[in-house]
């Protein structure tokens, strides 16, 4: 957990407030029974109101000081608590942006999103409790035992007995209780994930009709939670009810047999009554850090899973070389690369020049390698092997702001935040001005907007796929970079549309050097050199007319594409 | 969507309370122990004051040398006090064992609801709601909604009980005692209330920057490639940042103010406290009541003040339990697909026909426009034109997915509104653009199609699909299991298993929209086959983008706005020298 407790070194000041309230009330509230028990023996016994009015007096500024105590404290637990959960978040988003795609699908995306926020609320509100009960009830029970040994009487083993009873109480229900809560976690995602699956598959289930067969699946997921829940909850419930038992019972005990004792006159009736509340206290306190023992796994599987996220040490790490040449040349040596947990490698021995100036062209089948080949370029992975040089440099040692800012990549998801036009421009451009956003547009054909304050809706959802595709190439047009990758980026547009976007992108960046996806030949057709990919590596290479002549693979692949008519249709 | 009606109490409370009534006996048999727990917990006070009265009375006979200490009467009280406690814990236990088994039931209930109302609602439903906002509907609300009725509900009865049966004592024993503690009652309420409004406001920007939170925190991780390619982390990072530390301003002043409600009340208690050491004194040394007395009063200062403070944070509870409530039942009140006719149809005899159809989303943006057609069984129809001339819509509409505006279609002559949706979409098959699979085994997403499909008919349905191989190449094979972030398998074999699953389900009219879409063309050819085969045996609609696919249709229709612009055969249409003629001369 050394993560974890981080942000806590530059809180110690305010923990140690914190504890210094606490102190405060603790020792406001443990005067009080001393007092009352004094009324009794010395005021009431003898009749002497100026004994109560004095003792009420002292009782006041008990409570005075105690009332101090716990403003202190509320003050500062309030913003211990809330800034660690800040600090949390913050370190854990600043690290997940770090992250590389493996990184975050070997948590999973959606836990991600439930651990930065859910979790760390659940350790927010817990610490916000705990700092007032775990800290404070020690302190209360500790001080009221050494109060209750003050009074000089032989019951003090009624309260170890309550003592003990309770620690077996809490320990028992604890051990039988606390390994489920983790289970009772896993199947609440599980529900989560089936609803979630249910809602984006809604087509498929209507069109094969088995609304009832995704019903009785969730309802054996959710009869798992139930009956563990259930479980769960029927081993929790005795410990309250148990606890004020043994509390009251104890009560009894002490007035039984401190009725001996008065009547021996070892002690006066008003030390009896302080002694009851002194007892109630230490026992009181002690059953609360129990109890919170329970609620302590529930923070230390969030805190695990929050640590889990922020010990991930991004395997992208960045470079330290700041300045990269105009159009320089980024070179392929031996590079493969492989996903991790599997043993096939996505791409294989790639060797490969992207010069200024020059297209280059990949085609291949599905699964072939070539998006992972692209991402390779701006270190969205690492290859395995091998290694990528800009310049002769290898491009690890270049800092990562650097080297993505030669590189303009259009990915094949279109990737649009919520918002507006402008806003998602902004990302290629950070202080792009309204007309560099409309020449953009312009360029990547985005006919279909009225201004750029168009909004966006969450995933571009109101844009259909060609439109989304246009809206992602304008953003990678924005601003100039030595480098263009484009992945698979036209393939829902029509080939009129294409066109035109294409012969924009290659007057204006003469000097840049591209590579082109594609799954279509005609757009690649013209690039200088073609890469032939199957099974991640490259199988051969040359421009159009030399590929077209002697590999079989790229003539098949243009074969069956001389019949496909296009988006025109 | 947000909220924006207020928020209904009496409707929700009538809700839960139809809630709770689900359980009736469950739920009057714990409202019968709660109270006869809580009124046995009020009268032990009595005699444990009872007690302390006998050992002072009795320490002052023996200082006094009048007498001894009445053991035996104490022995008795004390048999009693422990005999109410451990009833009073056997009914509080039997009340929790209930209630627990009521909230838990409530809640599988509920979350069973909503997922049939979610597999019931009609897709224009589906399209409007986010996702997330759903989904914290089943997860959060249900919880907060059941921990509601557990926590709250019976904490609040056995408040109220308790403050009354105390009361009801207090007043039989000293009117002027009960007085003392009483008027605290109001100005604790005040002090409450006052604290309540200060965070109040709080509270609930702090919710609003919570989910503004959120939602940047899901749409980077959704972004997340392009936002590391774009070099955007940096501004990202600093826009949450501001975002938090606006958060935690609002948070902490919440927390503390919510905070401050603990010390104020226990301020309160304490004074109620030294009251009744004082006055109750004087009124023991004047001979009004026995020193026991004291004690007593002490402990229901307790059970006023304790409770009004717990009062405070149930009620918050309970609000957020009844927007809840409101949150669900909103859900839970959409109509659902309308499925008047429990008509079932099996087979497609002669043809289908659209009669004049007109569809909208958006009323006034007319995407199906009179659109009328006739196809013969067995007939293959390719539909072609631009994004947005509404192909996908014209497909969606034969699916039932959306009720068409005006006009009719009809399978046989019957307008196909009148046979139940199971039934006439059962006879359906559809492969679309997304691939869409579930987390789960890739035989078993296969198997989707038919249920009861043997493996054999799985495998055979995956090698016409042309998935055989790269499954077979996969560690685990069929058993492999897939799920969101599944990476090892590309989009264009996630797409071939949509298919391999159609393949399964063998339908009487089929809709392929760009169904090979993310496949490449090769691979695509290889397919044609097994698409050949699926076509072959079944009335079909093609949204397809091979010339070959079109070709072979026994009849194109070349969509524009929504219109009809031309049809016939692929020679038919290349003679009109029209639209499809010059779309396909340019290429």
């Amino acid at each position: 957990m050394m993560k974890l407790a981080i942000p806590l070194r530059s809180k110690i000041g305010h923990i140690i407030l914190v504890f210094v309230g606490l102190v405060i009330e603790a020792y406001g509230l443990l005067m009080l029974p001393q007092y009352t028990g004094k009324i009794i023996n010395e005021g009431i016994q003898y009749g002497d109101m100026n004994a109560i009015y004095s003792i009420a007096s002292m009782m006041i500024l008990m409570i005075g000081i105690s009332a101090v105590g716990q403003i202190m404290c509320s003050y500062f637990s309030a913003k211990l608590s809330t800034s660690y959960a800040r600090d949390l978040r913050e370190m854990a988003y600043e690290n997940v942006l770090r992250f590389s795609s493996n990184e975050l699908n070997s948590i999973s995306r959606a836990s991600i999103i439930t651990r930065i926020t859910n979790d760390i609320n659940q350790i927010e509100t817990i610490l916000l409790l705990g700092l007032t009960v775990v800290v404070f009830a020690p302190i209360l029970g500790i001080g009221s035992i050494i109060k209750a040994f003050e009074i000089k009487t032989d019951l003090t083993w009624i309260i170890v007995i309550a003592f003990i009873l309770i620690m077996i109480l809490i320990f028992v229900i604890g051990a039988r209780v606390l390994p489920k809560f983790n289970t009772l976690q896993e199947y609440m995602d599980r529900i989560n994930q089936n609803a979630r699956e249910i809602l984006i598959g809604m087509p498929v289930i209507k069109a094969f009709v088995r609304q009832d067969f995704e019903n009785e699946k969730f309802e054996k997921i959710n009869r798992q939670y139930l009956d563990l829940n259930l479980n769960i909850y029927r081993n929790l419930l005795p410990m309250q009810p148990l606890l004020i038992v043994i509390l009251n019972l104890m009560v009894v005990a002490i007035v039984y047999f401190g009725s001996y004792e008065v009547s021996g006159g070892l002690i006066m009736t008003g030390n009896l009554v302080s002694f009851i509340q002194y007892s109630t206290q230490i026992v009181v306190s002690f059953a609360m850090v129990g109890v919170f023992m329970i609620a302590l796994p529930r923070i230390v599987v969030s805190g695990r899973r929050i640590n889990e996220i922020l010990e991930i040490e991004p395997e992208i790490k960045d470079g330290e070389l700041l300045q990269i040449n105009d159009n320089p040349t980024i070179e392929f040596k031996n590079v493969s690369y492989a996903y991790p947990q599997s043993e096939i490698e996505s791409v294989k021995n790639i060797n490969l020049k992207l010069e200024s100036g020059k297209t280059i062209g990949i085609v291949g089948g599905t699964g072939s390698g070539k998006s992972t080949l692209l991402n390779l370029i701006p270190r969205l992975h690492d290859a395995t092997s091998g290694e990528i040089l800009i310049d002769g440099q290898n491009i690890k040692d270049f800092k990562l702001d650097s080297l993505r800012d030669k590189i303009s990549l259009t990915p094949q998801k279109t990737l649009l935040m919520e918002g507006t036009v402008k806003s998602n421009m902004i990302m290629g451009k950070h202080d792009a001005t309204d007309s560099e956003i409309e020449d953009a547009l312009r360029k990547a054909h985005v006919d279909f907007v009225e201004s750029p304050d168009d909004a966006v809706s969450q995933g571009g959802s109101n844009f259909s796929g060609g439109q989304k595709q246009r809206l992602s190439i304008a953003r990678s047009l924005m601003k100039h970079h030595d480098f263009y990758l484009f992945d698979d980026s036209f393939s829902a547009l029509d080939m009129n549309t294409e066109k035109i976007i294409m012969d924009n992108i290659m007057s204006d960046l003469k000097a840049s050097s591209g590579v082109i996806v594609s799954q279509r030949i005609s757009t690649i057709a013209d690039a200088d050199e073609i890469l032939v990919m199957d099974k991640g590596e490259i199988i051969d290479r040359g421009n159009h007319d030399e590929l077209y002549e002697s590999c079989e693979t790229y003539r098949e692949i243009f074969d069956s594409q001389s019949d496909v008519v296009g988006g025109g249709l | 969507m947000e909220r924006e009606t207020p928020l209904d109490k009496k409707k929700e409370m009538k809700n839960i309370i139809a809630l709770l009534m689900e359980h009736k006996f469950r739920f009057i048999f714990s409202v019968i122990f709660v109270i006869i727990s809580s009124v046995l917990t009020v009268i032990a006070p009595v005699l444990i004051g009872d007690a302390v009265t006998i050992i002072f009375d009795g320490a002052n006979n023996i200082l006094h040398g009048t007498g001894t200490m009445d053991f035996a009467s104490l022995a008795n009280i004390l048999l009693t006090v422990s005999v109410i406690y451990v009833v009073s814990f056997l009914f509080s236990y039997l009340q929790k064992y209930f209630i627990i088994k009521i909230s838990s039931d409530i809640a599988f209930t509920l979350r069973q609801r909503m997922i049939s109302k979610i597999l019931s609602l009609p897709m224009s439903e589906v399209d409007k709601n986010k996702r997330g906002d759903i989904l914290s509907r089943l997860t959060n609300d249900i919880d907060n909604l059941t921990s509601g009725i557990t926590e709250s509900l019976m904490e609040m009865m056995t408040i109220v009980i308790t403050l009354v049966m105390s009361l009801i004592v207090m007043l039989m024993i000293n009117v002027w005692m009960t007085l003392l503690i009483v008027v605290l009652i109001p100005i604790a309420f005040v002090l409450i209330g006052l604290m309540v409004k200060f965070s109040q406001k709080y509270f609930k920007s702090q919710l609003k920057m919570k989910g503004q939170l959120n939602s940047k925190i899901e749409e980077s991780i959704t972004v997340h490639d392009a936002m590391r390619s774009f070099n955007y982390q940096d501004i990202s990072m600093d826009d949450f940042r501001k975002n938090n530390a606006r958060l935690f301003e609002d948070e902490w002043k919440a927390n503390f103010f919510a905070s401050l409600i603990h010390p104020l009340i226990q301020i309160m208690n304490y004074i109620g406290y030294i009251a009744i050491a004082v006055f109750g004194g004087l009124f023991v040394i004047q001979g009004v009541f026995p020193v026991g007395r004291i004690v007593t009063f002490m402990q229901y200062a307790e059970n006023f003040t304790n409770p009004l403070e717990e009062l405070a944070s149930v009620m918050s509870v309970v609000m957020t339990a009844l927007s809840s409530s409101a949150r669900i039942s909103e859900f839970l009140e959409y109509d659902d697909e309308q499925n008047p006719s429990s008509k079932q149809i099996f087979k497609l005899n002669d043809e289908i026909t659209f009669e004049n159809v007109n569809f909208s989303y958006v009323p006034g943006e007319k995407i199906i426009d009179d659109f009328s057609l006739t196809v013969k069984k067995g007939q293959k129809i390719a539909i072609v034109g631009k994004t947005g001339a509404g192909k996908s819509t014209l497909v969606k509409l034969l699916m039932k997915f959306y009720p068409v505006d005006s006009g009719k279609i009809m399978i046989d002559g019957v307008n196909i509104n009148e046979y139940d949706n199971h039934s006439y979409r059962s006879m359906v098959g559809m492969v679309l653009q997304d691939s869409w699979l579930f987390s789960d085994t890739i035989e078993n997403n296969i198997r989707y199609g038919n249920l009861d499909a043997t493996e054999n008919e799985i495998v055979e349905a995956s090698i016409q699909a042309r998935t055989d191989n790269f499954i077979k190449q996969l560690p685990e094979g069929y058993d492999s299991y897939l799920n969101e972030d599944t990476d090892n398998i590309s989009q264009g074999q996630k797409q071939l298993l949509t298919i391999a699953r159609t393949v399964l389900s063998k339908k009487e009219i089929l809709i392929l929209d760009e169904a090979t879409s993310n496949v490449d063309t090769r691979t695509e050819k290889l397919i044609s086959d097994a698409m050949n085969n699926l076509m072959d045996s079944s009335t079909c609609f093609i949204i397809a983008h091979r010339l070959s696919t079109i070709t072979n249709a026994d009849k194109i229709i070349v969509l524009e706005n929504g219109k009809i612009i031309e049809q016939g055969t692929h020679d038919e249409l290349l003679l009109k020298k029209g639209y499809y003629y010059n779309t396909l001369n340019q290429k």
